[in-house]
C-alpha cells in the first residue's frame, strides 16, 4: 500500500482498561473462626510480575478481605474501603461490624455498575454474635454468606475440592450421624495448604507464596495454631477477635 | 462456541497399587440440551485396557469403531492381546493422520501391562486430539470438566491406592468434578481394572 | 443594649459583640412557646409524651401529630414550630433508611442525633449571590428515643444543633416545672410502666386542661417491639391507672 495513502483509511484504536494477574484466593469459615487466604504470585499474560503481591488485608480486628482479578482495581478498591471503614468510625464511634462491611462493599462495588472494578472480593471474619463467616462477591456486587468459596485463576480447581471436603458433597454420612457444619482449624488449614499446593501444581498463574489470615473469635484459645511456622500475630489488641498470619512458600515454577 | 463442547463430558483415569480405575459421566448434550443421560465414554479394548473419550459424540463413536477395527486386526496379525502402551501409541497415530483435519476427542486409556515377570503394572495415558501422548503416573483426565478433575484429583489423589480405595477416589473427584460443570454429569460409570477382574459401577449423581 | 440587638440580631451568621447569636437564641425562646413534651429512659425502654393542645371543640385532635417514627427501633417527640420538624424528621429517616441500605444495620441512636443537629446547622450555609437553602434555624427542639446496641437511650436537640443524652428531659411551655418533677421522681431502676405513669403524671402537672386520652400523646420503645404509638385504648388504661 502507498505510505502517503494511510491516512484515507479509517483506522479503529481501542484502549482495554482492564488486565487479568492471576492468582487466587479461598476463605473458609468455622463456627468461631475464619481462614482467608490468597497466593502472592502477581503475572500479566506468561509474564511474573512479581513474587510477592499480597492480596488478602486486614480490614478491622474481625474484618479480613480477600481480592482477586485485576490487581491495580484490587489495590485501589482495597483502598476505599479502607477509607470508608475510617469515616465509620468516626461518624458512629465503633467498628463496623462484619454484615455491615458485607453490605458496604456491595454498594460500593454496585455503585460502579456501569464501568466495575474488575475483581471477585472474599470477605471474611467474624461476626457480631461470634460466628465465623465468609462473604463472596461477584464484580457488580452480587454477595452471599457461605461456609467456604473460592476464586480467581484456580476457582475450577478448589471449588469442586472443597464442596467435596468441606460441604461433604456427595458423601454420605455413616448410619446415624450427620455431617459437620463446619470443621476444625486444623483440619481447615490443611484443606486450605492442600488447595492452594495443589492450584499451584497445575496453574501456571498459581504459586511464589501463599498467605493465611486466620480471624479467631473473641476469647477463643489458640488451639489449632500454636507451633504452626511462620505464624505471626497481626491484632491491634489482645482482648478482642485477634488476627494472625500464617506465610509459607509455593512452588516457584 | 468450540465443538469440543458441543456435546459436553469428561473421562478420567487413574493409577493405583496394581490396578487402574477409568470412568467418565453419562451425559450427551446437544450444547446446553441435555439429550441422553445414558451415554458411556469408556469402552473396553482387550480384557485389560480401558479407552475413554470425551469431545464431539459422534467422533467417539466413530472412533470407538475405529479402534475395535483396529485393535482386532492387531490380534489377528499378531495373535495376541495388544499391550497399553501399544495401543496408546495406536491411538496417537489413528489420530494424528487427521492432523490438519482432526477427530473432535481427547482421548484416555487406562490399562494393566503385564512384566516380564508376569506381574501386571498400571499404565494411563492420555492424548490431545491431534494426538500428542501423556504418560502421566498419577491420573489423567479429559472433557468439558477437565480443570475441576485436575483440581479435585489433585487433593485427593494419593499413590498405592487398593482397588476399593482406588474407587472412591476416582469417583468422589468424577462426582465432584462434573457437579460445578453444566456439561458434565447425569451420573457416571467406573470400571476398575485388576488383573483377575474389571468391577464395573455405575454411580447416580445430581441430575442438574 | 437594644442598640446592640437591633445590630446584630438580624443576620444568622454574625456573632454579637458578645458572642451571641441572637436568632438562634430567638429560636430557642420559640420552643418555650410549644406545648410541654417529656421522655424518660429507663433501663427497660424509653418513653415519650406530649401535651396536645386542643385549641378548639371543632379541631379532630387525632390530626395533632407531635411524635413521629423515625425507624422501627427509634422515634422523636417535638415541641417548638412542629412544621420545622417534618423537615428535620424527614432527613433523620432518609439517614436512617440510607443506613440500613449500605451497612445493613440499625442506624445507632446517636447518629441519627447526630445527622439531625448537622441539618439544623445548615441556617448558616449561604453562600454569597446564592439562594440561601435555610433562612432561619430551626424554631423546634426534639426529643429522639430509641434503642440500638448501646441500649435505651434519650437524646435532646436545640436549634443550635446541640444535643446531649439525658435519662429524663421536658421541654416546652412546661418544661421547667415538669424537668424538676422528673428530677425528683426519676431513678434508675425504673420499670417501664413507671416510666409511662410518670410520664402522664408530669403532663398533668403541667396542663391547663384536665388531662384524657385525647389531648396527650404517648409513644415508646422497647427491645423487640421497637417504636410504637400507644393507641386511644393502652392510653386510657394508662390515664385512668393514674
Amino acid at each position: 500500500m502507498n505510505p502517503m495513502n494511510t491516512a484515507a483509511q479509517p483506522q479503529q484504536r481501542q484502549f482495554n482498561p482492564y488486565t487479568e494477574n492471576g492468582g487466587t484466593i479461598l476463605a473458609i469459615a468455622g463456627v468461631d473462626f475464619s481462614v482467608i487466604a490468597g497466593d502472592t504470585r502477581q503475572s500479566e499474560g506468561y509474564n511474573i510480575q512479581t513474587r510477592y503481591a499480597p492480596k488478602v488485608f486486614r480490614l478491622t480486628d474481625r474484618a479480613v478481605l480477600a481480592v482477586n482479578g485485576f490487581a491495580a482495581d484490587g489495590n485501589m478498591f482495597v483502598k476505599k474501603v479502607k477509607q470508608r471503614l475510617e469515616w465509620y468510625r468516626h461518624a458512629h464511634a465503633k467498628d463496623m461490624p462484619l454484615h455491615a462491611i458485607a453490605r458496604l462493599i456491595q454498594t460500593m462495588l454496585y455503585g460502579r455498575r456501569f464501568f466495575p472494578y474488575y475483581v471477585y472480593n472474599i470477605l471474611g471474619g467474624i461476626e457480631d454474635d461470634g460466628s465465623g463467616a465468609v462473604y463472596s462477591f461477584d464484580p457488580v456486587g452480587s454477595y452471599e454468606r457461605e461456609t467456604c468459596r473460592a476464586a480467581g485463576a484456580a476457582q475450577s480447581l478448589v471449588q469442586p475440592f472443597l464442596d467435596n471436603q468441606i460441604y461433604f458433597k456427595n458423601q454420605q454420612p455413616a448410619p446415624g450421624t450427620a455431617h459437620p457444619a463446619h470443621l476444625p482449624l486444623p483440619h481447615v488449614l490443611s484443606l486450605v495448604i492442600d488447595s492452594f499446593t495443589g492450584a499451584t501444581e497445575r496453574h501456571i498463574e498459581v504459586g511464589d507464596g501463599l498467605e493465611i489470615y486466620v480471624v479467631l473469635a473473641k476469647g477463643r484459645d489458640l488451639s489449632g495454631l500454636e507451633g504452626f511456622a511462620g505464624l505471626q500475630e497481626v491484632s491491634s489488641r489482645s482482648d478482642g477477635e485477634r488476627i494472625f498470619v500464617i506465610r509459607r512458600e509455593l512452588k516457584k515454577d | 462456541m468450540s465443538i469440543m463442547e458441543y456435546n459436553g463430558g469428561s473421562v478420567i483415569a487413574m493409577v493405583g497399587k496394581g490396578c487402574v480405575a477409568i470412568g467418565s459421566d453419562l451425559r450427551l448434550g446437544n450444547q446446553a440440551l441435555t439429550v441422553a443421560t445414558n451415554f458411556e465414554k469408556v469402552f473396553p479394548v482387550t480384557d485389560r485396557i480401558y479407552l475413554g473419550m470425551s469431545g464431539l459424540a459422534t467422533d467417539v463413536a466413530t472412533l470407538r469403531e475405529q479402534f475395535r477395527f483396529r485393535v482386532n486386526m492387531y490380534q489377528i496379525k499378531e495373535e495376541r492381546d495388544i499391550e497399553p502402551e501399544a495401543f496408546a501409541h495406536l491411538v496417537s497415530s489413528t489420530l494424528y493422520e487427521r492432523r490438519f483435519g482432526p477427530y473432535f476427542i481427547e482421548p484416555v486409556i487406562g490399562g494393566l501391562w503385564k512384566t516380564q515377570g508376569g506381574e501386571y503394572k498400571p499404565y494411563i495415558a492420555a492424548a490431545d486430539l491431534i494426538g500428542c501422548l501423556n504418560f502421566a503416573k498419577d491420573f489423567v483426565v479429559a472433557g468439558t470438566a477437565s480443570e475441576k478433575l485436575f483440581g479435585v484429583a489433585e487433593g485427593l489423589w494419593e499413590p498405592d491406592l487398593e482397588p476399593e480405595d482406588l474407587f472412591e477416589t476416582i469417583s468422589q473427584t468424577l462426582m465432584n468434578g462434573v457437579d460445578r460443570d453444566a456439561y458434565s454429569g447425569w451420573g457416571a460409570i467406573i470400571h476398575i481394572v485388576t488383573p483377575d477382574k474389571v468391577v464395573t459401577r455405575t454411580l447416580k449423581g445430581r441430575m442438574d | 443594649m437594644f442598640l446592640t440587638r437591633s445590630e446584630y440580631d438580624r443576620g444568622v451568621n454574625t456573632f454579637s459583640p458578645e458572642g451571641r447569636l441572637f436568632q438562634v437564641e430567638y429560636a430557642i425562646e420559640a420552643i418555650k412557646l410549644g406545648s410541654t413534651t417529656v421522655g424518660v429512659r429507663t433501663p427497660e425502654g424509653v418513653v415519650l409524651g406530649v401535651e396536645k393542645r386542643v385549641q378548639s371543640p371543632l379541631l379532630e385532635s387525632s390530626s395533632i401529630e407531635k411524635i413521629m417514627e423515625i425507624d422501627t427501633h427509634l422515634g422523636c417527640a417535638m415541641s417548638g414550630l412542629t412544621a420545622d420538624a417534618r423537615t428535620m424528621i424527614d432527613h433523620a429517616r432518609v439517614t436512617a433508611q440510607n443506613h440500613a441500605f449500605t451497612y445493613n444495620e440499625r442506624i445507632k441512636i446517636e447518629s441519627a442525633t447526630q445527622a439531625v443537629c448537622d441539618l439544623a446547622l445548615r441556617f448558616g450555609e449561604s453562600v454569597h449571590d446564592e439562594e440561601a437553602m435555610m433562612s432561619r434555624p430551626f424554631g423546634v427542639a426534639l426529643l429522639i428515643a430509641g434503642i440500638d446496641e448501646l441500649g435505651p437511650q434519650l437524646f435532646h436537640t436545640d436549634p443550635s444543633g446541640t444535643f446531649m443524652k439525658y435519662e429524663a428531659k421536658a421541654i416546652g411551655s412546661g418544661s421547667e416545672a415538669a424537668q424538676s418533677e422528673l428530677q425528683d421522681k426519676w431513678h434508675k431502676q425504673m420499670t417501664l410502666r413507671e416510666a409511662q405513669v410518670l410520664t402522664l403524671r408530669v403532663l398533668k402537672q403541667v396542663m391547663e386542661e384536665k388531662l384524657d386520652h385525647h389531648n396527650v400523646q404517648l409513644a415508646q420503645v422497647v427491645p423487640g417491639k421497637g417504636f410504637e404509638i400507644l393507641d386511644e385504648v393502652k392510653l386510657k388504661e394508662l390515664v385512668d391507672e393514674m
